[in-house]
């Protein structure tokens, strides 16, 4: 039991640092698509994307894109460098990020 | 407190202290047999991709052969190899793929989780980059490695995936295709293979149930346009070109709903 | 021509068309001048984000030779026709112009520019994305004469790039391919780096006695540590104490000679001056003697940005930095390496982001809103080896009227699992592919 709980309140310490440590907002938030296009480089151009190792995004379902977001900030789910990626952005950025991408088809 | 991370697994995810200049990566001067292991990691290397067109399906008598020796699996093992080895990542921590784009494999057949990793190792699948990403990531898996890895999934409960809105005629449709088929095509009913509720059959030939409908669509194209030949009975090969693409897309949602259904998941 | 004649020979065009679309937003005309990663990202954007503006793009070559991923073309993994990129699809699929000549003319107060081929082109917005200059004569005994025939730098991608492959396969076997090194700022942080790693393993096949010398005037680089484990499990690279206390347990030192070396500023690898004749790097350590020389020079701003008088003191342009917009003249923009961005390394995908914001920036502009918060990226991989992936991942805000990294964590782990690392070199080979696309296509 002592084990399994080690990790665990480690993984919510972490969380609070996460949330703690991802840049304020509300005033000068960017635009969903202009953070959207800071993904376009890997993810293709408004997340459009053919068969390649790359995820494409386009069309993602909100809660999808935000359980990865969410899962690769906290470091849940491993990652080569999403997770770097994903500590860059707040809360409701991420929010504002997915309709964007869910809204393309 | 300091602990190994993964006792008693012969491919440990870590570098651990005196591995370090093992195996996986050999100094040029290490000896000749690091030598004949590192031209090998070179010519599997992510620049000497080789082409689709190169690989071929194992045939029905080496399927059968490789199934048999299929090492006996221990799920306990296979648990911590699916999340050392970055599967978890893309396949969820319980086998159910966090997004429509990524396989799930919870609940799949042992048999075909066991004979797709060793296609992607040899190269044999290959139909495209995503295949590639699989190739590279399974290259350190030994034959135990992946028993165990297909044993765990296995026993893992397949769960309902998302899927777009549908009209009822489409359900009949894939209902129809599944239970009867289509005689005029000379089709048999789907169910006659993967199962009446899409928990696969005999010769690897995988269960379908809870599979995202990104994977399953993507699986049909790739069979249907020749990029993926890995069906040693060429059945899908066959199949999935008498299929409409609209009945392709029915029959992915078909199979997407079925398995458990999730907590709080969507209809 | 000089700067003077430069703006001369602007101030003296004709007002030919007088200047359309200044008083209309929807026919408005922004000009760019470079058709590189920045140029052609920023041509792009605007017509996503305004298909009624007309976009031009003004670029000497009427096809992109792609720097990331160049030094592939030295070890034969890829082949001088995989850099080159066309401009089809940026007229085709999203009608932008293309003029392909040389800017010889630049008047700021009439929004003008003039070209080699006697074109006027009046502007509403100036993007300028002029790339880098490589400084050959800041090395004693080096120029750009002598890096196209004898000593290339290959950092411009180019008949350099061949050249430099053809010297490496016929380089003596058991010979020395010296690499010196650029000092900060300059273009692909790793770069120099990773192209050393590449050689390396190159010479492990076709010349299994031949050895790697990096001549550097600093004592980091970007990457450094993750780099330096590479070389270390691939090469059997030494790791310099200093790196040591970060590396994950079990790495160990051998004390054997390794066919990879670097040698630093405090180890007297900073470069005085090279002898072309008998391919002699004289730094402050003594001399070396190479086989095979690759000399990548300081860098400044393009040479257009010098012409346009948009840079300062220290060689690079200063903007203004929510939307780059140029400090010195008036609706001009200069991304990509050429500007100073702070906390952005000079590389592709800075540029490609800058270009987005920039390109947002005017559309707002031109619409009369004020430009929307920035928000830019980076994410750069660079090998140490085909198998061994490695990478910088940041997102860039502005605060406090700098451009500053939020993310933290810039590096792949040192305690990496061997499938994160060889994800990493298939994401680098994929990255080249979707990368080239963002921008191009």
């Amino acid at each position: 039991m002592g084990a399994l709980m080690k990790p665990m309140i480690g993984a919510v310490l972490i969380a609070v640092a996460v949330a703690w440590l991802t840049p304020a907002q509300a005033a000068g938030q960017p635009s969903g698509s202009a953070m959207a296009h800071t993904c376009a480089g890997c993810h293709g151009t408004q997340g459009r994307l053919g068969t390649v190792e790359f995820v494409p995004l386009a069309g993602l379902p909100e809660r999808e894109f935000l359980k990865a977001m969410g899962d690769f900030r906290s470091g849940k789910r491993a990652a080569t460098l999403m997770g770097h990626v994903a500590r860059g952005f707040s809360d409701d950025e991420l929010k504002a990020m997915a309709r964007y991408f869910a809204t393309m088809k | 407190m300091k602990s190994k991370p993964f006792p008693g697994l012969s491919t440990a995810p870590s570098f651990p202290r005196g591995r370090e200049s093992g195996l996986l990566w050999a100094p040029a001067h290490a000896g000749a047999t690091v030598l004949l292991v590192a031209g090998l990691l070179f010519a599997q290397s992510a620049f000497a991709m080789p082409t689709a067109s190169r690989t071929t399906s194992l045939g029905p008598a080496e399927l059968r052969a490789t199934l048999a020796s299929m090492p006996k699996g221990d799920a306990a093992r296979g648990a911590i190899l699916h999340r050392s080895h970055m599967c978890a990542s893309c396949h969820g921590d319980d086998g159910v793929a966090p997004t429509g784009n990524w396989a799930s494999l919870a609940g799949q057949k042992a048999a075909y989780t066991y004979k797709s990793l060793l296609d992607y190792q040899t190269g044999r699948r290959l139909e495209h980059g995503r295949a590639n990403l699989m190739r590279v990531a399974v290259q350190v898996l030994s034959r135990q490695d992946m028993a165990d890895l297909a044993t765990y999934l296995a026993d893992l409960p397949a769960v309902a995936a998302p899927v777009p809105e549908s009209s009822p005629q489409t359900a009949k449709a894939a209902e129809l295709l599944v239970r009867r088929g289509d005689p005029t095509r000379l089709m048999t009913p789907c169910a006659s293979c993967h199962g009446a509720r899409g928990q696969g059959g005999v010769n690897a030939t995988p269960a379908l149930a809870g599979q995202t409908v990104g994977a399953f669509t993507r699986a049909m194209l790739d069979y249907r346009e020749g990029r993926r030949v890995s069906d040693a009975h060429e059945g899908m090969r066959q199949f999935s070109r008498r299929l409409s693409l609209e009945e392709i897309d029915a029959l992915a949602i078909h199979y997407a709903r079925l398995g458990k259904r999730r907590e709080g998941a969507q209809p | 021509m000089n700067r003077r004649q430069f703006l001369q020979a602007g101030a003296g065009l004709a007002l030919a068309s007088a200047l359309p679309g200044r008083a209309a937003q929807a026919s408005a005309q922004v000009v760019i001048i470079g058709g590189g990663v920045g140029g052609a990202t920023a041509a792009k954007y605007l017509k996503l984000a305004n298909p009624a503006l007309k976009v031009t793009i003004i670029e000497t070559n009427r096809t992109y030779i792609r720097p990331y991923g160049s030094s592939e073309v030295l070890t034969g993994h890829a082949r001088m026709e995989d850099l080159t990129v066309s401009y089809d699809a940026l007229h085709h699929r999203y009608g932008v112009d293309f003029l392909f000549d040389t800017v010889t003319g630049f008047d700021p107060d009439k929004k003008q520019v003039r070209t080699a081929g006697r074109q006027s082109l009046a502007y509403d917005k100036l993007i300028v994305s002029p790339g880098i200059r490589l400084d050959y004569a800041a090395i004693p005994g080096y120029s750009q004469a002598i890096a196209d025939t004898r000593i290339p730098s290959g950092w411009i991608p180019g008949p350099q790039t061949a050249l430099l492959a053809r010297q490496l396969q016929a380089m003596k076997p058991g010979g020395t391919f010296v690499i010196v090194a650029p000092p900060t700022p300059y273009r692909c942080p790793p770069g120099p780096y990773e192209r050393a790693a590449l050689v390396t393993e190159w010479m492990r096949r076709h010349n299994p006695t031949g050895k790697v010398l990096i001549l550097d005037p600093k004592d980091n680089f970007v990457t450094d540590a993750t780099m330096q484990l590479g070389w270390h499990r691939l090469y059997g690279y030494d790791i310099p104490a200093d790196f040591m206390q970060d590396m994950p347990a079990g790495v160990q030192n051998t004390g054997r000679p390794a066919p990879i070396a670097w040698v630093r500023a405090k180890d007297g690898g900073t470069t005085r001056g090279i002898d072309a004749r008998s391919l002699t790097v004289h730094t402050e350590g003594g001399p070396v003697q190479a086989d095979v020389l690759n000399v990548i020079p300081p860098m400044r701003a393009g040479k257009l940005a010098f012409d346009l008088g948009l840079t300062n003191e220290t060689g690079w342009c200063p903007v203004e930095r929510r939307t780059f917009e140029s400090s010195v003249h008036a609706d001009v923009y200069v991304i990509g390496d050429a500007s100073i961005a702070d906390a952005m390394p000079k590389s592709g995908f800075s540029a490609n982001t800058q270009a987005k914001v920039t390109a947002q920036a005017i559309v707002d502009t031109l619409a009369g809103r004020a430009p929307a918060e920035p928000v830019w990226g980076n994410t750069c991989y660079a090998l140490a080896g085909s198998d061994y992936g490695l990478f910088v991942a940041d997102v860039f805000r502005l605060k406090g009227g700098k451009i500053t990294q939020v993310s933290g964590k810039r590096y792949l782990p040192l305690d990496a699992s061997p499938t994160q690392i060889r994800l990493g070199a298939v994401y680098q080979q994929a990255w080249l592919k979707t990368f080239t696309e963002d921008c191009f296509a």
